[in-house]
């Protein structure tokens, strides 16, 4: 949608006392972590003056219904819009579940689209940083990014870092009882690099070493 | 008028009961109210204790907007409705009760504002009743509407008031020319204590980013979030009991004997307690803040948030107060 219409649709709507949400989408992520799956909640507010958009978003067809492909795809152009890495490396966000209120209570700015998601964390050293991006609908975004306190006794959170409108999240962590889930044959992470190197001189040195001793007993007197 | 009478009948029970045990007081304003109603009342008022769904069948919306079960105060005779919040009362302080009165109050003048809307005003607060009213066994005592949820778990002398959610709008209003606040002290007494915090600690406390509402409001029952913010350890003796005197706008909402409880519950958690401030550091004299705050302990969470619907966000406020280890008061009923 155009920034100008968008303005239009905002400005149109009168700001009365009342008790809804006005002309914001509230965008609230609660992170759910463990050691190989993160898990998340979305839960999406349009308000009032904002809603026109939204439903325009979801309402591909323009019949005024949500339809459950509608809702589907809607719900994939979130997770889309969301960004999530680990440690620098981008993992994909897998719908899990999807709740979308009645139009009515979306179009008096009550009603929340619910959007459970996951994803598979993969193996890393004891020091993790998890990065949270949402870009959706950013002109009209209101963010809450937070993290639960973990179950997991072994996950010890560090610090939690954001931008002013909490579009962007960093989560910094620390876990204990992880072996690092990278094949052996994957070198590009740096760390078995050197296990590598010391392994062939150590059969370098033993190939040597036989090749001399071997030369050394041919001369012998037995 | 109606309210003022009721409020008078409601002091008078309050005295007359001065000398029995905080338990019968309340189980007898429970039964005295329920003896008020008929047949299809008691049924409407009445739930199992474990409902679930009903526990959690609250807002800070409209009635209009979420609907709540029970009876509300609109569809009560004057002598049903005082004995309605003559149990209310009982199973509050004074002040919290008070402030109970004023967020209603506040209630109406939001439906004198809005050309008498039927969205808002006093008639709109419903009671329930989960389980039966005992001075022993475990019950509950729900009553809320827009910008109010108690939820009272009452176990003999002990009583937890978690989860509520408070709010007001207009947050600031005059009645006969006095000026009322009904959560005046949460705003003053949180910029107190953030202005007696030195250059390390604000830098603590301050968040750097917007808050633009509750995190854990309805719907997020039993929740931890990771604490942010100055933690209490790091504060002054003088600091700490500040943020005391805070809590207690919340933990002294319910009948005294269970805030001195809860009070000590959260003193002995203090130094595992945090405190986190969002948004502008000032308010005008006699003004509420829109800054959101937060205290967070390991049975506590306190949210502060301003909203902006309406303008002007120091007058449009929501509240919650959670003990994400005893929602509903689960601990004690499970002893």
């Amino acid at each position: 949608m155009k920034p100008l219409l968008v303005a239009a649709i905002l400005l149109s709507v009168p700001a009365p006392a009342i008790a809804h949400r006005l002309d914001e989408y509230l965008q609230e992520t609660l992170l759910s972590l463990g050691k190989t799956r993160l898990q998340a909640e979305l839960t999406l507010t349009p308000g009032v003056a904002v809603y026109p958009i939204v439903a325009a978003d979801i309402d591909s067809n323009r019949d005024g219904v949500f339809s459950e492909s509608e809702q589907r795809a809607y719900a994939g152009r979130v997770l889309r819009d969301l960004s999530l890495t680990i440690d620098g490396h981008p993992v994909t966000p897998r719908l899990v579940a999807l709740r979308f209120p009645a139009v009515g209570e979306m179009k008096a700015g009550l009603g929340a689209i619910y959007i459970e998601f996951q994803a598979d964390l993969p193996g890393g050293g004891p020091a993790r940083q998890l990065v949270f991006e949402n870009r959706h609908e950013s002109r009209l975004g209101a963010y809450l990014v937070n993290c639960l306190v973990p179950q997991d006794p072994g996950i010890r959170i560090v610090s939690q870092n954001r931008n002013y409108s909490q579009s962007v999240y960093r989560l910094d962590y620390v876990q204990t009882g992880m072996r690092s889930a990278a094949p052996p044959w994957e070198w590009s992470d740096g760390r078995l690099l050197p296990a590598g190197v010391a392994l062939l001189l150590l059969a370098r040195f033993a190939f040597l070493w036989r090749r001399r001793r071997v030369a050394g007993c041919s001369t012998c007197v037995s | 008028m109606r309210t003022i009478r009721a409020c008078a009948v409601v002091l008078l029970s309050l005295s007359a009961s001065l000398a029995q045990t905080v338990s019968s007081r309340i189980a007898g304003s429970a039964n005295a109210f329920l003896a008020t109603l008929d047949a299809g009342q008691r049924q409407r008022v009445l739930f199992a204790f474990d409902d679930a769904q009903q526990r959690a069948r609250w807002s800070n919306l409209p009635t209009s907007m979420v609907r709540r079960a029970g009876l509300s105060m609109g569809e009560l005779s004057a002598a049903q409705r005082s004995a309605a919040l003559a149990l209310v009362a009982s199973v509050l302080s004074p002040r919290g009760f008070e402030k109970v009165r004023q967020i209603m109050e506040g209630d109406e003048t939001l439906k004198h504002n809005e050309r008498n809307s039927a969205m808002f005003g006093q008639d709109l607060y419903y009671i329930s009743i989960l389980g039966t009213p005992s001075p022993t066994v475990p019950w509950m005592l729900q009553f809320g509407g827009h910008h109010l949820a108690l939820n009272v778990t009452i176990a003999g002398e002990r009583g937890v008031l978690t989860p509520t959610l408070t709010g007001a709008q207009p947050a600031l209003y005059a009645v006969n020319g006095k000026t009322v606040r009904p959560l005046g002290q949460e705003s003053d007494k949180a910029l107190a204590l953030l202005n007696a915090l030195d250059e390390n600690q604000r830098k603590q406390a301050i968040l750097s980013f917007r808050l633009a509402d509750l995190v854990l409001g309805p719907g997020q029952d039993g929740k931890t979030i990771v604490p942010e913010g100055l933690k209490a350890s790091a504060m002054n003796q003088r600091q700490r009991t500040m943020l005391l005197d805070v809590i207690s706008e919340w933990a002294g909402i319910v009948h005294e004997s269970a805030a001195e409880a809860r009070m000590a519950e959260l003193k002995a958690d203090i130094d595992e307690t945090w405190f986190a401030w969002s948004g502008p550091v000032t308010a005008a004299a006699g003004s509420n803040i829109t800054a959101y705050y937060r205290i967070q302990g390991p049975h506590l969470v306190i949210e502060y948030a301003p909203q902006r619907l309406g303008g002007d966000p120091s007058l449009h406020v929501h509240t919650m107060y959670r003990d994400p280890t005893n929602d509903y008061g689960k601990k004690l009923a499970a002893q």
